[in-house]
Parts: structure tokens; sequence; C-alpha cells
């Protein structure tokens, strides 16, 4: 569809900066927004790699964030900090912005039926951006809490 | 210490967490480490507009602390920060003067200068438009409308609008800006550059943090997030329909 006119190196410098200049926004320092930047490319190609191999943007999306999730909480343990702080920025390219945009677009273009279309989309992404995170937060939480035990 | 000040330890640093974007799960959790770490037996209610908490003594005697929370701007550094300051505490107690002295210091952390953050703006603009697949002339324009609004943000946010209004009027000189630009050059896709220039107003990070409240049992404030978002969207949206709607079929 849309992203595929990008090169690997491309979409990966593309998705580096628009996860490290948000985090700049969100106020993050200079070397973790490094990291968080990095996340945002582990997330986009992932994103990618999916939707080339499935054609399901939905899907795809989810397996984005799981890969951001991973990554973040990875590194959360060696950096010692929370993991949204890296996955927030991380998922910003997966985040259906332009959906929600779109939605509204449609709508205030008399086009209802497309606008009904995209918002469906659009929560479906975003849920499934909060789930992917969700899963892999929680079984990582499980494991702290056994070894602890 | 007694309890109040243990209680007003933690009712800062849950202010600070709410203030700065975190989930509430988060709150929740960094408010009961505080007690805990002070061995006071506590309950805490928490919603994105106020705290309620209740610690007892040993004496059984109990207070109850409110604080209404309004107004929020997102700020990871300040929520990473209380996150090792209630891990801190864990292990070392420290007094209410210095506990409340390092709080303080949280608050008032500086934001990154003012060229930075215009800047990191316009090349979010700038990115995000080529991801959209637009073109390298469509995204230099977008990057220069979103330092525009951007600033026009900020100057709205210091007046103290509240946030439906801002967003309509920052996307109605946004839109206008896009119409300038495709008159100037008009080869440039107007959707596209509206789309990049737009995207450092999407709340796709309230809607994302909506969720993870709602699945995480906290309903009240996910509905009140995804609200926020819904209306950011709209506001967003419908100030750049406006604008479109009404010049472009004279172009």
């Amino acid at each position: 569809m849309k992203y595929l006119a990008l090169s690997f190196t491309g979409s990966l410098i593309l998705s580096f900066m628009g996860s490290l200049c948000p985090a700049l926004l969100y106020n993050l320092d200079m070397k973790k927004a490094f990291w968080a930047g990095l996340s945002g490319s582990v997330g986009w190609l992932t994103y990618i790699f999916f939707k080339n191999y499935t054609d399901q943007v939905i899907f795809a999306t989810f397996m984005g964030a799981i890969a951001v999730s991973i990554y973040s909480e990875t590194l959360a343990r060696l950096l010692k900090t929370p993991a949204t702080i890296l996955s927030v920025s991380g998922i910003l390219p997966l985040v259906p912005g332009s959906g929600a945009y779109n939605t509204v677009q449609y709508m205030v273009q008399n086009r209802y039926q497309l606008g009904l279309t995209e918002g469906i989309k659009t929560m479906a992404s975003a849920g499934s951006i909060a789930l992917g995170i969700m899963i892999i937060s929680a079984l990582f939480r499980i494991s702290t809490r056994k070894l602890k035990l | 210490m007694n309890i109040k000040e243990v209680a007003n330890i933690a009712i800062k640093a849950g202010e600070i967490l709410i203030k700065s974007g975190a989930e509430i799960y988060r709150v929740q959790e960094t408010i009961s480490n505080i007690f805990s770490s002070y061995n006071v037996k506590s309950e805490s209610f928490v919603v994105l507009t106020g705290i309620i908490i209740s610690a007892e003594s040993e004496d059984n005697q109990t207070i109850t602390l409110v604080k209404y929370i309004s107004g929020s701007n997102i700020d990871l550094k300040k929520i990473e920060m209380v996150n090792s300051f209630s891990r801190t505490l864990k292990n070392n107690p420290l007094n209410y003067e210095e506990a409340m002295k390092k709080l303080e210091i949280i608050e008032s952390i500086p934001i990154y200068p003012i060229y930075v953050r215009l800047l990191a703006a316009g090349i979010t603009a700038f990115v995000y438009t080529i991801l959209f697949n637009g073109k390298i002339y469509e995204a230099i324009i977008a990057f220069f409308i979103s330092i525009v609004i951007y600033t026009v943000k900020g100057c709205f946010e210091n007046m103290g609008l509240f946030l439906f209004f801002n967003y309509f009027v920052s996307c109605i000189i946004a839109g206008i800006l896009c119409i300038v630009s495709t008159i100037i050059l008009p080869y440039a896709d107007i959707y596209k550059i509206a789309i990049g220039s737009v995207m450092i107003l999407v709340p796709g990070l309230t809607i994302t943090n909506g969720i993870k409240d709602a699945l995480y049992g906290d309903t009240v404030s996910s509905l009140y997030r995804l609200t926020e978002a819904a209306f950011a969207a709209i506001a967003a949206a419908s100030g750049i329909g406006i604008v479109f709607t009404a010049v472009l079929r004279y172009l």
C-alpha cells in the first residue's frame, strides 16, 4: 500500500527520527531519546515486514506493538527506567494518528461510509497496539515476580 | 514521621505523575510504594482529575487528603524521576523536608529550549509527511507549517485557552497556510501537507493510554482520556475541514 515506496534504510532513518523528535517534545533527555528513537525503528520495521507478509494492517500493527514492547521492556531493565518511557515514543509511528484525522476529514466531506470505515480501523489499530503492549508487559511482570519468589 | 507528612509526599508524587501524563495504575503503584516504604497502612483512589488518599496511623487515627488536579502536559522525564524517587525511598526513607525538596526539584525540571522544540516539531512533520508517502517539497512545507502550529499552540496554552478551542484555532491557521502554500506551489498535494503538519497535534498517546487504562480496570479515567482524545481529533480535523470546504472550491 502506501508505505512500500521507501527503501529499508530510508524507513529505518525516518522511523528513528519520527520517534526521537516527539520524545524530545515530551521532554525526554537526549540519551534516552536515542533509545526511544531506536524503539520506533524496531516497531516500524516489524510492522512493514508483517504488512508485506500478510497484507493485514491491524495484525501488522499488533506485531509492531509487540516488538516495541519486548524491546522497551528489555531495555528498561538495562537502563533502569520505566518501560513506558521507551514504548510511548516507539509506538508513535504505529499509532493511527492519520486514521483519526482521516475519519473526521471524511465526515466533514459528507463521506460518512468512508468515515465509518476509517473510524473502525482506527479504533482497532489503537486497541491492537494497547493489547500488544499489555500482553508483553504482563508476561514480563509475571516472570520477574516468579524470579523474586 | 507522622502520617500526614507521608500522605503529603504521596499526594505530591501522584500529582506530578498525573500531570505528566502517567497511566493510573502507575500512580496508584507509586503512592502505595511510598506508603509502604514508611510502613503506613493506606488506601488510595486515583482518577485523572483527582487523588483521594486515606492513611491510618498506629494509634488508630485516620486522615484523608483530597487533591483536585487539572490540566496535563506530557513530560516523560518527570515520570521517570518520580519513579526512581519512589524506588530510592524504599531502600532509604528520607525525612519530610528532604523528600519534599526532591519532589519540588522534580516538579520544576526545565523543558528543552524553544529552538530545540521547534526543530523537533518541524522534523516530526517532515518525517510523517514522507511516511505518508508525500514528496520532499511537501515535507518541507509541512516542516514550516508545523513550526507555526507549535508556536501558536504554545501561545494559546500560555493564555490559558482550553484544549478544544486551542486545537481548533491552530488548525484553522494551519489550513490557511496549507492553502497559501498550494497557491504558491500548485503541484503539492494539500492533504498530504495537512496530515503531516497536524501530526504533532494528533492525540495518539492519549488514545493508547486511554485503552491501557481500560485494560487495567480504570474505566473512569479511560473514558475521560478517550473523550479528550476524541475532542482533540474533532477539533483539529474540523478546523482544517472548515477552511478547506470554505476555500477549496474557489481555487
